[in-house]
């Protein structure tokens, strides 16, 4: 009862920390969505059904990836940088709430960006969707693993290390992933690699959620996910505990 | 004893373990009860900070031990969080929240109910006066109103232990002794308080105990009037010279003199306040001296020279090296 009533009032302490940026901050996720599913495809001369549908599904996975793995750090770098964090692991509140609080708020913020990236792909390529129930399981197992992931490096590493990946993991995230392509277009060894890493099983449960006829769901990216969510929220607990 | 901390040793290496060995607490020991304000004074870097952050379990002690109330807090970093309030030293951003939200939701964090939350809150508005910005936006407060703002999130559901770091910097000479009162009140309701400062003049009006930090170390320890009993049988005169004078010599009573450009300071023994008041008028009316002031000795001088004894470079934090390992060198004044 008392974490629920800390984790209620620790998110309103950061909804009302981010208020003045709030509509900002919805629209650019909207715009970043938008940006993905109709920019791209200016990228291709030729563009086929099976890309669109690849960047269709993209988009969202790509704005949920970039909510944990740079938003976020970026957060909890600036809250370091200023003190802030301190402060706050200074209260009597466990040590999870700070990433529970956080990832429901950038979870806000982000949602509508991704719910607006699939209509708008789905309308703007005239796309026939099949939206699965495993889309609720698939769009929170993406956005927990990612965040922990992002919590856990942010509050390890020194904040301007931290900044500095976040950029370095947009790159590779955008452009050398699978999340908008196939991965055979991937050089073997950048497969193998994809293959244990979480980017491209987060791809493929969002994708499969979505358009489940053209890309059926297995249970194997899920379990590679689940795993990394575990490892993750490991990472993040004993990140989040430690005392220099 | 409330806390207790042991022994308490930190160092600190630079990035990567690399660069020197910083030795933030070199061995600290020292006790504060219930109903005490307990001052921690010391020069900037002399480890005041890295101590407290220590007991509420944001730092990890070397070797050691802090405990409270019998709880090892080393041990149960959660239970220290429980039991104290912290206000830290950095003003906090509270961009985005009133001063009224965030003392209520510091409030709740620490697991009080609403209602006795929001009670307290109106009685640290009122103490401290700041209730017209109450409803301010957090960006648009004054350094000083931040800071008293943040005294009361630390002092709404103060716990056990109430750590307060440098919690008068920046706040109007007015409100400063608001302050105070507050902290006293804090200690008279059975709390703790542990109190970092570098304000030598304010501490000494209200702590009951105090110890001298000094390069990570416990220099002095005792009561206000503990610490000046080695001063005690001296005054001080405060000699400021008219513009163009010459310094003058010192009489012969005076034990100690300090020229300081158009200033000086004669220690005489306190026997001789009448020689020395005699002395300052003949100055004065000679116009070498344009104001002078007789007064006992304050903590501050006793502070001075306890910090001024020590061998030490300026601004330099000792490092750890070679060489004969220095004692702690407790002095408790009888």
């Amino acid at each position: 009862m008392r974490t629920l009533r800390s984790f209620v009032l620790l998110t309103r302490w950061q909804v009302l920390r981010l208020q003045g940026m709030l509509p900002l901050a919805v629209v650019v996720q909207v715009l970043f969505a938008f940006g993905i599913v109709v920019g791209y495809p200016l990228l291709f001369p030729q563009i086929d059904q099976m890309t669109v549908l690849f960047l269709a599904t993209g988009a969202p996975a790509i704005t949920l990836i970039t909510m944990g793995l740079v938003v976020l750090p970026q957060v909890v770098a600036q809250a370091r940088t200023e003190g802030s964090l301190e402060y706050m692991r200074s209260l009597p509140v466990p040590r999870m709430l700070f990433l529970a609080a956080d990832l429901t708020v950038w979870l806000a913020i982000v949602l509508p960006g991704v719910v607006f990236a699939v209509i708008i792909g789905a309308w703007a390529f005239d796309l026939t969707l099949s939206v699965s129930i495993t889309i609720v399981p698939a769009v929170l197992l993406v956005a927990v693993t990612a965040a922990a992931i992002g919590y856990a490096m942010a509050s390890v590493l020194p904040p301007m290390v931290a900044m500095l990946l976040t950029q370095a993991l947009v790159f590779g995230v955008l452009i050398f992933s699978p999340i908008n392509f196939p991965s055979e277009r991937l050089p073997g060894w950048l497969q193998d690699i994809h293959a244990v890493l979480p980017v491209q099983a987060m791809a493929e449960v969002i994708r499969g959620s979505l358009a489940s006829k053209a890309f059926p769901l297995t249970a194997g990216p899920f379990l590679l996910l689940g795993t990394w969510c575990l490892l993750a929220l490991g990472l993040s607990y004993l990140a989040l505990r430690r005392r220099a | 004893m409330l806390l207790k901390i042991k022994n308490v040793r930190k160092t600190y290496r630079g990035p990567l373990r690399r660069g020197p060995v910083v030795r933030a607490n070199d061995g600290i020991t020292l006790d504060v009860d219930a109903g005490q304000v307990y001052g921690l004074l010391g020069h900037n870097g002399a480890g005041k900070t890295t101590l407290v952050n220590q007991v509420v379990g944001l730092l990890k002690p070397d070797a050691g031990s802090i405990e409270l109330a019998g709880v090892d807090l080393v041990a149960h970093p959660g239970h220290a969080r429980q039991v104290c309030s912290l206000q830290p030293q950095a003003q906090l951003p509270i961009t985005g929240l009133k001063p009224r939200q965030a003392i209520d939701l510091i409030g709740g964090l620490r697991g009080a109910r609403r209602q006795d939350v929001e009670a307290r809150r109106d009685r640290l508005v009122e103490a401290l006066d700041i209730g017209e910005w109450l409803e301010t936006d957090g960006q648009k407060l004054s350094g000083g109103v931040k800071r008293l703002v943040s005294f009361a999130m630390a002092a709404v559901v103060p716990g056990r232990l109430v750590i307060l770091d440098e919690p008068t910097n920046d706040v109007d000479p007015v409100r400063r002794r608001l302050l105070w009162d507050a902290v006293r009140s804090l200690a008279d309701e059975g709390a703790a308080v542990l109190l970092v400062t570098h304000n030598v003049v304010e501490a000494e009006r209200a702590v009951d105990r105090l110890a001298i930090l000094d390069d990570g170390r416990v220099v002095a320890e005792g009561t206000p009037a503990q610490l000046k009993a080695d001063l005690e049988h001296e005054l001080r005169l405060d000699l400021s010279l008219e513009p163009g004078a010459a310094m003058p010599a010192a009489a012969s009573f005076v034990l100690r003199f300090k020229p300081n450009g158009s200033r000086a300071q004669a220690i005489i023994d306190s026997g001789r306040a009448a020689s020395a008041i005699a002395w300052a008028q003949d100055l004065r009316s000679r116009g070498v001296v344009g104001e002078f002031s007789l007064t006992p000795a304050s903590l501050e001088d006793v502070y001075v020279e306890l910090v001024s004894n020590t061998d030490r470079r300026p601004g330099a934090a000792p490092e750890l090296g070679p060489g004969p390992s220095r004692e702690a060198s407790h002095a408790h004044a009888a």
